[in-house]
């Protein structure tokens, strides 16, 4: 263990020497907001589009509610009085900048139709948005019909269909997804977290892959054996990139940190902070020592990175599979697809903590299930990775083929 | 002398190939032991088994009569070497110190006094990957040794070394061995071994062929040979006495022959119309040797049995 260690400082030490690495490091968080930056200029400048400016020809003393409606809506609309006739403004209208006009009065109110002018280049969204002014509206209508308050509220209330849910936890994961934005966060917030564990320490995971093969390109594995088991070599590895995992994640942390809490209202440490993150971490370093093993094991089987075979190139993509599961573990996180996802090792880790931080109550015997494959799988892919390890690490300038590495893992 | 390290009837085969067939050999504290034997032998085989990086299939290895491999106590410069690239010199040879639980302090000073005996000054900062291919020998050479192992095993140390660096490397395998490490090495520059070597062990298709000391090797197997420079008839030649066997090619005969014989007086058996150009007595050299077991001439075995 003691040798394990002094590999793991080495592993560290040397790739935190390495420009590339550092630059990498660095680069992956820089890219990652800078991105998000470029979508948020673009959705920012659907969010600030330009007040439209409505003039209302009010006949029928409806302004003042109809103001307060926006306001309360929140409507991108800043309601004028004019008197200027119908006949007038349509005209005028034409040269005006996102403006629209509006004739309030008795026959369009029996109508119950407004006609609206407006510029060439107005708002798309405002006709939408107009629309939500027709409930004021649409109450006066009812009052001068003579309908008591009760009446017109019912009147108003309008009628709908609703589904009533029968699966009970489905459509409680729906509900609890639309309704209680607040409540949908804290969960989320705790899950994203360990997403980003186990997606910084994967892909420094991958690192693990260059290593062992570069150790056999460089040929210093006889060398280092003769210092140590190759067992210490292979632990020392997982263990040191392991470090260098939690090193990206401090790096991300520094910059995604400030960036969540000045770009998302919300309180993040008190979201983060919370027993449920334990969990989250426990999967993402479980997910971490698995992919470890297989990348230390099917490392060692390459001669190095450009010669890759088939079977080599498989195996670097399976970190990518709980991808495959994002869509329907979106739309059905108790579904069967995913509790398959959450049963299968190599995707468990990433299905389990999308599931989690999605669903309101979790399913406790099938978080343990999916536990307890996990660590059986890592300590079967450990012993298999060790044995692999051993052969491949001094089999010099050529890959393993899956024969090959068969009668390893036989021997 | 004290036994460091004790093979014992070793066999290893991979598939359903013997390539190492009862190997026995020792190595003393502050010897040089040589370990010869054509490409393909089991060189590189006996030294992994002994180093525990295979497994014999049978046999023992012991060190200080113990079957624990003490790695603290042993440098190992392997036939296949190389080091991190993108690393500096000094971190990889602190690194290489620390895992044998060699203090630090001590480790840098050894390794800046050893850069500098090599003719690294002031490398310690550069990157492996930038230094000449002889360079990385050096490095990977000091990487042996900065530790002060009791036991050094060197894997062809000399290949794709220039004639000085061969001498320095020479130089200090000896003063290791003089200051009491006992050293297994194994080569083909056969001069060179002849020069070094206090006793050797030559294998051929994972068999022993000949094992003892140096000396004793030359006594037994290195004949005189006459080498004559000139237009002569081969039946003159094989007429003559004390003569196992002649080869003759363009104008020059060799004369392979046998074992005690008295130069001066063989000499005079020459006939006296021989052509002789150039004349030259010598014994066979241990490269001669090694050639003639990997050819399979089988020569040594007769000259050792008419001489039996």
């Amino acid at each position: 263990m003691r040798n394990s260690l002094k590999v793991a400082k080495w592993e560290m030490k040397r790739n935190l020497k390495n420009k590339s690495f550092m630059i990498g490091i660095f680069l992956t968080p820089v890219l990652f907001i800078g991105f998000m930056l470029i979508g948020s200029l673009f959705g920012g400048s659907e969010g600030e589009e330009a007040v439209t400016r409505v003039l209302v020809n009010d006949q029928l003393g409806v302004l003042d509610t109809l103001n307060e409606t926006a306001e309360v809506l929140d409507l991108n609309i800043a309601l004028e009085a004019t008197d200027k006739s119908a006949a007038v403004m349509s005209e005028e209208i034409e040269g005006m900048e996102n403006t629209a006009y509006v004739m309030l009065d008795d026959s369009a109110l029996e109508s119950g139709v407004f006609p609206v002018y407006t510029s060439d280049d107005v708002n798309s969204y405002f006709m939408n948005q107009l629309q939500a002014l027709t409930t004021p509206l649409k109450t006066l209508q009812l009052q001068q019909l003579g309908l008591t308050e009760e009446e017109t509220a019912a009147i108003s209330q309008g009628l709908i269909f609703e589904e009533a849910a029968v699966s009970e936890s489905a459509g409680e994961g729906e509900q609890e997804g639309t309704f209680s934005n607040e409540d949908t966060l804290k969960r989320i917030v705790p899950g994203a977290f360990g997403g980003i564990i186990l997606l910084s320490i994967v892909f420094s995971g991958m690192y693990i892959f260059q290593s062992a093969s570069q150790e056999k390109k460089d040929k210093v594995a006889e060398i280092m054996l003769s210092s140590l088991t190759p067992g210490e070599l292979m632990q020392g590895k997982i263990i040191g990139y392991f470090g260098l995992g939690m090193v990206q994640l401090v790096v991300f942390l520094a910059f995604g940190i400030p960036f969540a809490l000045w770009n998302l209202d919300i309180p993040l440490f008190e979201y983060l902070l919370v027993p449920e993150l334990l969990l989250y971490i426990a999967i993402a370093v479980l997910g971490y020592f698995l992919y470890a093993a297989l990348f230390v094991g099917v490392g060692a089987t390459m001669a190095d990175m450009s010669s890759a075979g088939n079977f080599q190139g498989l195996v670097m993509m399976l970190p990518f599979l709980p991808f495959l599961f994002i869509g329907p573990v979106v739309s059905d996180p108790s579904g069967l697809t995913a509790q398959i996802g959450s049963y299968v090792p190599f995707t468990a880790p990433g299905v389990l903590l999308l599931r989690l931080s999605m669903l309101d109550t979790w399913p406790w015997v099938e978080i343990i299930i999916s536990l307890v494959i996990l660590v059986i799988s890592i300590w079967i892919f450990m012993k298999l990775a060790g044995k692999i390890f051993k052969t491949g690490i001094l089999m010099y300038g050529k890959n393993a083929t899956p024969q090959e590495i068969w009668k390893w893992i036989r021997a | 002398m004290e036994v460091f390290l004790k093979v014992g009837h070793l066999k290893k085969s991979f598939k359903n190939t013997e390539i190492l067939k009862d190997i026995s050999f020792e190595v003393n504290k502050g010897e040089i032991m040589a370990i010869l034997g054509p490409n393909g032998a089991g060189k590189s085989t006996t030294i992994r088994n002994i180093m525990g990086i295979m497994y014999p299939d049978d046999g023992t290895v012991t060190f200080l009569g113990s079957k624990q491999i003490p790695r603290n106590k042993i440098g190992y410069l392997p036939e296949e070497r190389g080091l991190y690239q993108n690393v500096q010199v000094m971190d990889i040879l602190l690194y290489l110190a620390e895992l044998k639980d060699y203090p630090i302090k001590k480790a840098r000073e050894r390794a800046l006094a050893y850069l500098k005996k090599f003719g690294l000054e002031g490398k310690e900062k550069t990157t492996i990957d930038e230094l000449s291919k002889g360079m990385g020998q050096k490095v990977q050479f000091i990487a042996s040794i900065i530790h002060e192992p009791e036991f050094l095993i060197l894997d062809e140390p000399f290949s794709g070394l220039d004639p000085v660096s061969q001498e320095l490397f020479k130089q200090e395998i000896r003063d290791l061995a003089a200051n009491g490490t006992a050293i297994l090495l194994s080569s083909h520059q056969m001069n060179l071994v002849e020069e070094m070597c206090d006793r050797l062990f030559l294998i051929h298709r994972g068999q022993k062929v000949i094992y003892g000391k140096m000396d004793d090797v030359k006594q037994e197997y290195a004949n005189f040979k006459c080498t004559i420079k000139g237009e002569n008839r081969l039946e003159d030649m094989e007429g003559l006495p004390d003569v196992q066997r002649v080869e003759q090619r363009d104008d020059t005969t060799i004369m392979y022959l046998t074992k005690d014989i008295q130069v001066a007086s063989w000499l005079k058996n020459l006939p006296d119309h021989i052509d002789v150009k150039e004349l030259s007595i010598d014994r066979i050299s241990l490269h001669e040797i090694f050639i003639d077991i990997a050819t399979d001439k089988n020569m040594l075995k007769e000259g050792a049995e008419t001489n039996a």
